[in-house]
């Protein structure tokens, strides 16, 4: 698996200057119609002007309407501000928006039905101010979930780091047998032992973030690398990978695995005061996957040994890791966590299909309909782990 | 359609994502509370509902997708839920409106490329199914449309199966790509569970140059003499599956869907001298007339030529339709798009025909008339690489129905 940090959070900055522009002209409209009634734009649906600002959060939403909706929201604060818009009671959230200026007005569509609802201020620079309860007695709406705070987060990213680090010992018994084969010029034996320490190591994928640079050396592959798998950057567990399946002999590949072992060591001392940002959690349980969709299934990351799908399959296990941590929080949250626990075992039977033994199938020895369902249960997870990450992403709500 | 109704579709449907992710959307029109308040200016295609796919009949938009998919949905249950989200998907996308919004519960439910509201109308979507679909997988192997076979490898194919058959067939076309990239982008997002793609080509149809029937990528006007599709009774005789003719009687209104695709081979082309051009087509290349009239709608009378003196004896249009009272049963509805795919791999350009048609019965249609062109001198110039045969699904009749519902329940 390349580890290179597929998502960042929203480039903050650039979203604020571009977003001016564009509500420069919708601000004077909702200013013009503030306090009015809900009114129909051309896109067909009802709009009504609301405040930002912790004196007057939520005001202006004096006639209330079920149906999608769109709620033009303005910050008349000197400050930028997050808003929800809630279930006062649960704080079940309907939508949100993050991040907007001072002086701006942005729009939130979302679909209300009966209930009770109040929308969340939340300065940048100040504590939360909710805004007066709105009652709506008609229609059925939108899908809602209670926000994730850091809080909640720190126990399941303490625990996954923890295992984290039991898993990292692992990988550096099983490397260094992997070396100790190389070093005594047992080939044979140094192919058998490469697979097992690789797929420990890629267990671990959802940590990678918190791996750093370190991660490109020990799993990176030849890709930017001016001289390609003959570059003398291009390291780890695919260089070797690359010599013990191209005829490469024992000398050759004594210093690639001993450069394995070494930034593995430092990479397990290291990770004891390391700290794992717990907003990267939910990201790793939906973003492992998409790597092993966009890696190992199109097969960019085999070097030789033809085992992309056991490393699919022990990504598999890593996205099952981060999500019995956060299985507390989402099962109450995510509404479709049954299917998504179906169609992860469905996935763990599909893969396991094409082991046999200590070996597995090489992708490219799948015939069109094997490969077919390997990519249409694998695709239809990452689906439903991206759902993981939007609702694990930590918000204020105080 | 009320909340609840979508909430039951979500636990029916929820194999795929689809379903779970933004319900059915807020469709404009239709059956559904519309949203929105003005229809477009443009032309619009047929409505979504009806005892046909009226998009069959519809005449090329600038731009086309094609693309076959391999179900993998492992049964009949499975198989279905896919045929409804499908549907879901393309009313909604057929209809327009607004998607339905998920809040902090998902990323967002559409891909924002059409901007915030889905216009309406502009989008025509046809659903066919293979005869691979008809195997033991489903149970459905009695139900085959009778006519329904994979497509053979005739005389001068040169068939690569990477490019041929599937269990489904999609066909999206609309005036602008971005219209048709979103409807293909969201229909995959929402089926990736249940169906892959087994191959793509997009197509699209040239403007009148300068008037008349749009031409092909060898120059020539493609389709002047097609059955009227405004006549309703030329489409029961020509294209739709009708009772009394041995079918299941799930198949009626439906249409045999013939797609292939063929490479021309345009620098060869390029090299050949107008006049050889025009007498291996049968029409001047400039006016798109056949060679014995003055204009493109003119009629050849071929009695009048019996030794092809004016238009050759194997002139394609002579061969294809040579116009007679016994033949008249055997016309198809040509829909086809030109494509292009780059470069092949020595440095020859890779364009061609997306060639499309329809019609009532494979063997008596498509399959009699192109053993009459067999050998034809335009082969030369041509090189069919891949396509299928394909049946396309009777209409979705109404917010209630969905795609293959007859073959199913």
């Amino acid at each position: 698996m390349v580890l290179s940090g597929l998502r960042r959070r929203s480039p903050r900055l650039w979203g604020v200057l571009g977003l001016t522009l564009v509500c420069l002209a919708a601000g004077v409209l909702a200013l013009a119609h503030g306090g009015r009634p809900a009114r129909a734009a051309s896109d067909g649906l009802p709009h009504t002007t609301v405040e930002v600002s912790p004196g007057r959060c939520g005001r202006g939403w004096d006639h209330p309407v079920s149906g999608v909706q769109v709620f033009e929201m303005h910050n008349t604060s000197d400050g930028p501000a997050e808003v929800y818009l809630e279930e006062p009671r649960s704080q079940a959230v309907y939508g949100e928006l993050e991040d907007i200026g001072p002086g701006t007005t942005r729009p939130l569509t979302v679909r209300l039905g009966r209930g009770a609802y109040a929308f969340k201020c939340v300065p940048d620079d100040a504590d939360a101010v909710t805004g007066p309860t709105v009652h709506i007695t008609t229609g059925s709406s939108g899908p809602a979930a209670a926000p994730v705070t850091e809080h909640d987060l720190i126990p399941p990213a303490l625990a996954y780091q923890k295992w984290v680090g039991g898993g990292l010992d692992q990988v550096v018994r099983l490397t260094t047998r992997l070396r100790a084969a190389i070093d005594r010029g047992d080939l044979a034996g140094a192919r058998a032992a490469w697979l097992p320490a690789h797929l420990e190591y890629e267990r671990l994928g959802a940590a990678y973030d918190a791996f750093g640079d370190a991660d490109a050396e020990i799993n990176g592959t030849d890709a930017g690398l001016p001289g390609g798998v003959h570059d003398k950057d291009f390291t780890g567990f695919h260089r070797v990978e690359y010599g013990l399946w191209h005829g490469q002999s024992a000398t050759e590949l004594r210093a690639p695995a001993a450069g394995l072992v070494k930034a593995l060591t430092t990479l397990r001392d290291t990770w004891a005061q390391a700290r794992m940002d717990p907003a990267q959690l939910g990201l790793r349980a939906h973003e492992i996957l998409e790597n092993t969709v966009q890696f190992e299934l199109t097969g960019r990351t085999d070097y030789g040994s033809g085992t992309n799908l056991a490393t699919a399959r022990a990504n598999l296990d890593g996205t099952r890791q981060v999500l019995s941590r956060l299985r507390p929080l989402l099962a109450t949250r995510y509404a479709d966590l049954p299917r998504l626990d179906a169609e992860s075992a469905i996935a763990q039977d599909t893969l396991d299909g094409f082991r046999h033994g200590d070996a597995w199938t090489p992708l490219k020895r799948l015939t069109r309909t094997q490969r077919e369902s390997v990519d249409a249960v694998l695709d239809d997870l990452v689906e439903r782990l991206a759902s993981v990450a939007t609702l694990c992403d930590p918000r204020r709500t105080v | 359609m009320s909340t609840a109704e979508r909430k039951g579709a979500v636990a029916r449907r929820g194999f795929l994502r689809g379903a779970a992710l933004a319900g059915a959307g807020l469709a404009a029109g239709g059956a559904a509370a519309p949203i929105t308040a003005t229809a477009a200016a443009t032309p619009t295609v047929a409505p979504f509902h009806g005892p046909h796919q009226q998009s069959v009949l519809a005449a090329p938009r600038r731009v086309s997708a094609f693309t076959a998919f391999d179900v993998t949905a492992e049964n009949r249950a499975e198989l279905t839920d896919l045929l409804r989200t499908l549907t879901d998907r393309a009313r909604f996308l057929a209809t327009g409106g607004t998607p339905e919004p998920v809040g902090i519960t998902g990323p967002p439910a559409d891909s924002g490329i059409l901007g915030d509201e889905l216009p309406s109308r502009a989008l025509a979507i046809t659903v066919g199914v293979g005869a691979a679909l008809f195997d033991d997988r489903f149970g459905l192997g009695k139900l085959r449309p009778r006519r329904l076979t994979p497509m053979p490898s005739f005389p001068d194919d040169d068939l690569q199966m990477d490019w041929c058959h599937g269990d489904l067939s999609l066909q999206l076309h609309a005036d602008d790509t971005d219209t048709v990239l979103h409807a293909l982008r969201d229909i995959a997002r929402h089926t990736r569970g249940g169906m892959q793609v087994r191959w793509r080509l997009d197509g699209f149809s040239s403007p009148p140059r300068p008037s008349g029937t749009p031409r092909n990528l060898l120059g020539f006007k493609d389709g002047t003499a097609n059955p009227d599709a405004t006549d309703a009774r030329e489409m029961n005789g020509l294209v739709w599956v009708g009772r009394g003719m041995g079918e299941p009687d799930w198949a009626v209104g439906g249409s045999y869907q013939v797609v292939r695709l063929i490479r021309m081979l345009v620098e060869f082309w390029d090299r050949v001298s107008l006049s050889e051009q025009e007498r291996m087509f049968g029409r001047a290349r400039e006016s798109g007339a056949p060679l014995d009239g003055d204009a493109e709608h003119d009629t050849p009378d071929y009695a009048d030529d019996p030794k092809g003196d004016v238009i050759p004896l194997d002139a394609h249009i002579r061969l294809a339709n040579p116009r007679t009272t016994a033949t008249a049963g055997q016309r198809i509805l040509r829909r086809a798009y030109n494509y292009d795919r780059g470069m092949d791999s020595n440095g020859n350009l890779d364009m061609g025909l997306l060639f499309c048609c329809y019609q009532q019965d494979l063997a008596r249609q498509f399959e009699t008339v192109q053993k009459r062109l067999a050998g034809e001198p335009l082969t030369d110039y041509i090189k069919p690489f891949g396509g299928g045969y394909f049946f396309a699904l009777p209409g979705v009749r109404d917010a209630s129905d969905w795609y293959g519902r007859a073959l199913l329940t």
